[in-house]
This record gives structure tokens, sequence and C-alpha cells, in this order.
């Protein structure tokens, strides 16, 4: 059987950043790229349900440009299969709808028994991606899982998802299915440096949106649902970092709270 | 010496005295089979090492051999923190050997030489040779009877083989075999040690008529002494000849009896403890090994994977408890004994290794069952060469836990924590996860430049290290460094946004590959860059600078900040304005002191400020590690225990009137800053960074003002 793990190479942005000159996003120069965090753990996932059966592929596969290999390359060096990366330059700033058409192509093409993706990116959060892919295939999808109990070839999932208030909703899926996985269902491995090296030497298959059959109008500027206008820092709320030592911090926090209280 | 009227000739025993020729035949039947039990033995220990991967630790043998006669003849490594075991097991040793090698005399004569007409088993030499064998003999005795006594009634807690990395009632919890054993061994050699004397007392007796025996008796003083008890008791010189042919037979056969058992027993520390010894490397913590480049597996995952030196290491420990007396992680609770790690990792290598051929995957060393080890054992240890340092026998416990380690990295397995530290090294080159631009902006605060030895030649590179650059409370320091490098008209350079984490920690964690690429980074920039030598405030930049670097191509010339201090004051460069008269006691920084011997800079420095220096009873080689080493400060200790560092501040509060606890490492101002206010003394006395007080001598101006 075959699990499919859509991943996203995330953007970690430094603490004094600047904005690109478009104001759309954070000026690529104070942005390190890492794999998203919740991907982390919908990997870790498939790969102990690889390891606790026989005869499971795990096919990790992400949308972007050369410099999105890095996730792929840790991906493989935890355990995964297989990489696939589609790149077109039209998908250039896509919004969810867009990756989770092209994601939804590759699933077509690689007919997976089961989707993990993550609940949502560490970067831009719309927690979309996941269910909007299930959405376009027309599986059932579960999102926010917090528990995954899946036997290979079964014709359900039992998960677990997290609710508000601290409640759980145990669930039943019928498979195939798309799961968005939340962090701590697991334990992520650590992916060694010498293990990504090693990952070095597996290809990773490159395809190009045409060659999954998808045209201009269902990935390009027309097809987004969204697009962003503008990236800013609000104003500072009412924040103050009280320095000095504690004397003078336990006066100057006595003080906030007379003014406050009116005391 | 010998009476006129005798033959030098005859002045000898006679060998093998009214037996028949049934005995005789009997005895070396016995004496072959002893052998051959022997030599098994031996063939399966030295077919258990061979599974283990060939290393160059043989090379420059005859130095090796040297420094091994040296080692056993001064009983150096015995005699250090254990005193009188250190003479109790000379007194066993050196008898041990006399009385080997007089037996082996014998053998010679007897068998070899004299068929050949060549005996000089008589005379004058026959005599001393006595003399000699009988104080052996007494030697070895006295110093079993205060094994005994250390044992029995002494009791030292290293020697009760608690262990804690397992809960009592596990299946390989009990160590009660090894009690039994080291009883036994102790109990054999003193009855053949006494059944020796016995047999000679009551042949002495025995012959007694005979004056080529009887004439020259004082020549074994404790011998004849019990041929008269034994007299004295009553005893005829008839009885005493069936008392001889008895002992003779017991002690004859107890002792062919202790050679087959050598291989099989603790005995066997004879041979294992002598060769690990000769393969002693002196930087066995400090440089650690690097991986092949070739081969999937890294580190120890099976026990095929050890080096056969450090196979042998397992079965050179004799218990001796010494690094489970010094281990920081022991100290604090942590499931770490080195020894225990030793003595399991010997158990699993006889359970594997010894019988038929196991499959691979029986042959892993990682997990929870019986006489594996655990994760959180490997994880628990701080690489602070404690036991390194302290081993008799040389045992590389660093290099092995970390070997181990590599094989848990390259499995994915480690503390979250560590993982996302990792992490941020290996995207921003520091473990802060700082930008790699804000690493030169501690130096913003001073008001004078400090040069980009990226851009200008410079005298001093001064290689920074990530603690000292990003760590708030660090950074102080760090400009005090500076200041004083400038007040002393020092022309010293950083590589601001260049630098990277040196990795020292990141090796001793077994992150290989990332380490690799720091050591190899580091360098490339090194070497574009114009200068003399080196200069770093951070212990741990230094060991794998000065140690390590050199496996990746670069040699440097790297002094610790004390060691430039104290030449800058012989220079006459730091003038100092006030003497400090603070009652201070000093930590020795592991990677400064154990690692890298450097024990005399700092104090110099310290004599020189005029501080009233109280050592603590743990301090030079001896030093006790704050936790933070081996990438343990990238981990959260866990709660409720005691940590090394609070242990340090207790034995520090116990100087009295103790000003100021000095450091001269980065993570240990981190460290015992926290331990001094965990551990409840913060308002008695303070924790300050050498610097810190160099520069209040020299009243420049920066200086600490909160512990002044």
């Amino acid at each position: 059987m075959k699990i499919l793990v859509p991943v996203k190479q995330a953007a970690l942005v430094e603490d004094d950043f600047e904005l690109r000159d478009d104001g759309r996003d954070v000026d690529p120069d104070f942005v390190d790229l890492q794999l998203n965090e919740w991907d982390d753990y919908s990997l870790e996932a498939a790969l102990q349900l690889k390891e606790a059966n026989d005869g499971i592929e795990v096919v990790a596969v992400t949308v972007g440009d050369d410099d999105t290999e890095d996730a792929l390359r840790t991906c493989l060096a935890k355990g995964a299969d297989r990489a696939i990366r589609i790149w077109d330059d039209v998908i250039a700033d896509a919004d969810p709808l867009v990756i989770a058409r092209v994601l939804a192509a590759v699933a077509q093409r690689e007919a997976p028994d089961l989707v993990l993706a993550g609940t949502q990116s560490s970067d831009l959060g719309f927690s979309a991606t996941g269910v909007a892919m299930a959405a376009f295939m027309g599986w059932p999808h579960a999102a926010v899982v917090v528990a995954l109990d899946y036997a290979p070839g079964a014709a359900t999932a039992i998960v677990e998802r997290e609710l508000e208030g601290g409640l759980r909703e145990r669930l039943e899926v019928d498979c195939p299915a798309v799961l968005t996985i939340q962090l701590g269902i697991n334990t992520p491995r650590y992916a060694s440096l010498r293990g990504i090296k090693q990952a070095r030497s597996i290809p990773i298959e490159e395809l190009s949106p045409d060659e999954l059959g998808l045209e201009d109008q269902d990935i390009g500027e027309q097809a987004r649902g969204s697009r962003v206008r503008e990236m800013y820092l609000p104003d500072k709320g009412q924040a103050e970092m009280i320095e000095g030592t504690p004397a003078e911090q336990a006066a100057r926090i006595a003080a906030i709270v007379k003014e406050v209280m009116g005391g | 010496m010998i009476n006129p009227t005798h033959d030098s000739a005859d002045v000898t025993r006679e060998l093998f005295q009214d037996f028949s020729a049934v005995g005789i035949v009997l005895f070396y039947i016995l004496g072959f089979i002893a052998l051959g039990i022997f030599a098994w033995g031996c063939y399966l220990q030295i077919r258990k090492y061979r599974q283990g991967v060939a290393d160059g630790s043989w090379a420059d043998l005859l130095r090796r051999f040297r420094d091994l006669c040296l080692t056993m003849l001064t009983h150096r490594t015995l005699r250090r923190r254990d005193a009188a075991a250190g003479r109790a097991h000379a007194a066993i040793f050196f008898g041990f050997v006399l009385l080997f090698i007089g037996t082996s005399l014998i053998f010679i004569d007897y068998d070899i030489l004299g068929p050949l007409g060549l005996s000089f088993w008589h005379g004058e030499f026959y005599l001393l040779f006595q003399l000699t064998l009988d104080l052996a003999g007494l030697a070895l005795i006295i110093g079993l009877v205060y094994m005994m006594v250390r044992r029995g009634w002494i009791k030292p807690p290293k020697l009760d083989y608690r262990r804690p990395d397992r809960e009592p009632g596990e299946p390989d919890a009990d160590r009660s075999a090894y009690r039994i054993e080291d009883w036994a061994f102790l109990w054999a050699l003193i009855i053949i040690g006494v059944t020796g004397f016995l047999l000679n007392g009551s042949r002495k007796l025995w012959l007694i008529e005979d004056p080529l025996v009887w004439d020259y008796r004082w020549w074994t003083p404790v011998g004849t002494s019990i041929a008269y008890a034994l007299s004295g008791l009553g005893l005829s010189s008839e009885g005493a000849g069936v008392l001889r042919t008895a002992t003779w037979w017991f002690h004859g056969v107890l002792a062919l009896a202790f050679v087959a058992a050598i291989p099989f027993t603790k005995v066997k520390h004879i041979f294992t403890a002598g060769g690990s010894l000769m393969l002693r490397d002196p930087l066995a913590a400090q440089r650690l090994p690097k991986l092949p480049e070739e081969g999937e597996d890294a580190g120890y995952g099976r026990i095929t994977d050890f080096s056969r030196k450090h196979l042998l290491h397992l079965d050179a420990c004799t218990k001796c408890g010494r690094c489970h007396e010094a281990c920081p992680a022991n100290a604090s609770g942590l499931p770490l004994s080195p020894r225990d790690l030793v003595l399991t990792l010997r158990e699993f290598a006889h359970d594997n290794l010894e019988g038929k051929p196991k499959h691979a995957d029986e042959l892993i060393v990682h997990g929870d069952g019986v006489h594996q080890i655990r994760a959180e054992t490997l994880w628990a240890c701080r690489t602070c060469m404690a036991c390194v340092e302290i081993c008799p026998v040389a045992i590389e416990h660093v290099p092995i836990i970390v070997q181990m380690r590599r094989w848990l990295v390259e499995q994915g397995e480690m503390d979250p924590m560590l993982q996302g530290t990792l992490q941020k090294i290996q995207k921003r080159g520091n473990s802060f996860g700082e930008a790699k631009r804000k690493r030169g902006k501690w130096a913003d605060e001073l008001d004078f430049p400090v040069k980009d030895a990226r851009k200008e030649p410079v005298d001093f590179l001064w290689f920074v290290g990530d603690y000292a650059s990003f760590d708030p409370r660090n950074q102080s320091v760090t400009r005090d460094f500076a200041r004083i490098l400038h007040h002393a008209e020092v022309d010293f350079g950083i590589l601001y946004d260049a630098e990277q984490n040196a990795g020292n920690d990141v090796r001793r964690v077994g992150e290989e590959g990332l380490y690799e690429m720091l050591a190899e980074g580091n360098v490339a920039t090194l070497e574009d860059v114009e200068f003399e030598r080196l200069v770093t405030t951070d212990p741990h930049s230094l060991n794998t600078i000065r140690n390590e670097y050199p496996q990746f191509g670069g040699q440097y010339l790297i002094y610790h900040y004390t060691s430039l201090l104290k030449q800058l004051i012989e220079e006459g460069r730091l003038h100092f304005q006030r003497t400090l008269n603070y009652r201070v006691t000093y930590h020795d920084p592991c990677h400064l002191g154990r690692f890298n011997r450097g024990f005399d800079a700092p104090r110099y420095v310290m004599q020189a400020l005029g501080l009233d220096l109280v050592e603590m009873d743990r301090s030079g080689e001896n030093s006790f590690c704050c936790g933070a080493g081996g990438g343990r400060i990238w981990m959260a200790d866990p709660p409720g225990k005691e940590k090394p560092s609070e242990n340090r501040m207790h034995e520090a509060a116990r100087i009295e009137g103790l000003e100021v606890f000095v450091v001269a490492c980065p993570k240990d101002l981190t460290m015992f800053e926290d331990a001094l206010k965990t551990s409840g003394y913060e308002g008695q006395f303070v924790v300050r960074e050498l610097n810190e007080l160099v520069a209040e001598a020299l009243a420049l101006d920066g200086q600490a003002t909160e512990a002044a």
C-alpha cells in the first residue's frame, strides 16, 4: 500500500526582518527555509505505519521551486521511499486552492491508500491545503488528527480529533481519505546531516503541472481563490519590557499596577 | 652463604622428592589439561575481540610497551584517589609476578636446561631465590588480607555494585555474581599463598635431618617459622612428610585450576588490563574519531561495530568504581554509571560473541532488554572525561558513549529539545537560532572598534563561540575581555558573521555529519583570514579547534584566554589599578583542565590579582563537571534531582568566608549563576568570570557593577 505525504518548505522569519519591495511578503534575505513543523508529524505518522507493517511505500510530495528540495531530502533522510516535486513559475505566490489542485492531481496519479498532510503550515497557516485536496478528489477527510489507528488495507481508519475545550472526537473515516495531522500525535525523529547527505543519492522525481494534465487556467492567477494584498506589522500594543535589577523591576511593576488599578 | 663442606650444586630443592612415577605423570597430565583449558579460553576471548572492527591502535608499539611497563612498575594509575588500595594491589601484583617468575625459572631449569646439563637453580642463586619468593608470598598475602578487609569491613560505596541504570528487580539488575567472583578470587589466591607456605614449612620439618635443607632454613623465614609452629604443635617429622604430600597436591592442583580459570574469570584482567594500558590513547576523549567516508551505519549500533580495542576495554574493567565515584551523572541520580555501562556491554559481548554466531539483529546493543544499553543512559553523559581521566586501566568510556550516540542520532532518536537546537545550528550555524549577522553585535557597545579579521590581518584571531557571542550575561564578559585586550594593546580581530559554532559539543552529542559541516566551514573561513594565532574564552571551542580541527586540515596555534592573560602579565602589559582581596575558589572547566591540562594559567592570573584562592576538594584534574558538557546544556535536566552544578555549589559553600566562585568558561557562568540561585546561596557569595575580575583590577569601564 501507499501513503502520500504532502509537505511544505516553510519560511522561518528572523527577528528583525524587512518586507519585500511589493509589500506582499517578507524579504527572502531575512528568511530561512525549513520543513513545515506539522509535516514533521504527518511524515512521522506515515513512517511509523510503514515500520509497523510490511509493504508500505511512503511518498513525499511538495509543490515548490529548487529551494524546496531540502524539505524532500529531509523526508528521504528520515525514511520516505520516494519524493516528488512539482513546479512551474506560474504557481509562484499561489494560494492553498491552487496548491491543493496540484496535489490532488499528484494523488490521482499515485493512487495512494491514505494521504497524511499537516494540519497547517507554520508560516501562512491557512489550514486549507489538505482539506481542499480532499474536496477536489471527492475523498473523505478528517482535520486536526491527534491519534490514528489504521491497518493497511482496512476499509476505515479510526482517528481522534482535538476539539475545543479539551474535548476529543473519535471518528471512523472511510478510506482512502485525507487526514491532516496535528502536532503532538507522535515524537518526530531527527534527520541527521549524514542522512540528509546520503539522501542526495536518491533521485527526486520532478514533474510539471503539464505532465499532471493541469492547464494554466487550473493553476494560474485566475484559478486562485484569494490574493495577498499586503503584509505589515500592526502598531505596537501596550507591552513594555521592564529592565533593570529585580528590585527596580518590582518597583516598576508596582507603579504600573497602581496606575492601572487606580490605587 | 654456603657451608664449605657442602657442594654448591647440592644446595637446591629436589623436585618431586619421593614421588612415584605415577604421581609425576599424573601431575604433568593435570598440568597439560590446565594449560589446554587456559589456551582454549584465550582463544575464545581473542576470537571475541576479533569480531570487532580493526583500528590503528597498534601503532608505535615500542613506546606503548615502555609506557605500560612504567605504569605497572610505578602503579601510578592505581594509587590515584585510593592510595591504600593502590599499595595493597602493588603488594599482590609484585608478589604474584615474582612467584610467577620463580615458578617459570624452576620450569626452565628442571624441564629445559637441566636435561642439557645447564642447571642454575642451586647454590647462592638458589638461596637468594628462596628469600625473594618467601617475601613475595608474604607480600601477596598481606595485600590480599587488606583487600578482604576492604571488601568485608571498610565497604567503600564505590564497590557496592548498585546500578543507577536499572531498578531493583529487573532481570539484569543483580550484580551479586560479581561479588561472589570477587570473593572467590581473593580466597583462591590467599589459599594458594597460605598452602605454599604450609608446604614449605612441612617440607622443612620433614627434612629436618637433611643439613642441605635445614642448615639453610632461614633463607625462607616465613616457611621456616611455619615449620617451627608445626613442630610446636607436636607434629613429627614423619607426620610432616604426610602433610607435605597432601599439601603439595592441594596447592599444585589449586594453582593449576587457577591458571585454567584465568581467561574465564576476572583474573583475566592480568592480560586485558595490561593490553588496554598498552593501547592507551592520551587524547581519547579530546580527539574523537572521524567516521569512515563510506558505510551506511554510523557509530556503534551492534556489538560488532565496536573497535577491537574497545571490546578489549570491556574486559579490562576491574570494577574498581573510580569512574562510578567521579561521574557527575551518577552523582545526580541519573541512570548512568560509566562502570555499569562497561560491565553491561561486557556481559552483552560475552553472551553474543563467545558462542555460536548470532543473527545481526541480535547484536544490537541498544534497547531495554537484558544487557542492552538504554538511550537515557547514553544521553545522561556530559562527556566531562572524569571517568577516562581516573580509569586505572585506560578504558575510553567517553568515546564509546559518543560512538553509541552517533548510532542513536542516525536512527533519529533524541530529546526533542536537542533536535530543535541541532536544527538551529544546521540552519544558522549557532545554537541560539539567532541570525548570523547578529554574531558580532556584542561589540557595538564598546567605545573602540573591533577589527574585522576578514578584512585586515590580525595577530590574534579571537574565536568567540556561541555563548560568549549571544548569551546576554556572557556578552558583558566578552566585552570585558575585549577591553582587556585593547588595554594591553593586543592586535586582535573577530570573524563576525563568518564564525560558526565550533562544533565541540555537536560532535559529543553524536551528530557527526553536522560537526563535519561546522568544522569544514570554520576551517575554510580561517584559510582565508590572515592571523598568527587564535585565542578563545570558550574551552569547548579551544578543545575542538586544537585537537580535532587537524583532522580537517586545520592546524592552528590556539590559546585559552587565561594563557594569554598570563603571558600579558608576565610581559608587564596589564597595569593593575587595584588589588582584589576577595576570598575565592576556582572551578576548573572540564575542557580547559582535564582535556587540555590548563590548570596553572588561571591560578597564576588569580594570584597576580591578589585573590585569596581556596581550592575545593575536587579541583584540577578531579574537577566536578558543571553538567553542561556533551550537549547537555541543550537538554533539560530532570526535575527533583540535584543537578551537578548544585552539587558543586554546596561544595563551594563549605569554604568559610567565600566571596567569589570564579569560572573561566561561558557555559560555567550560565550553569553556576543558575545553580547559585536554585541551591539557595544567593547573597552568600557570587559567581564571576575571571575576565570580570581582571577588568575590575584594571579599573576598566563596564565592569559588572552588581558584583563589585
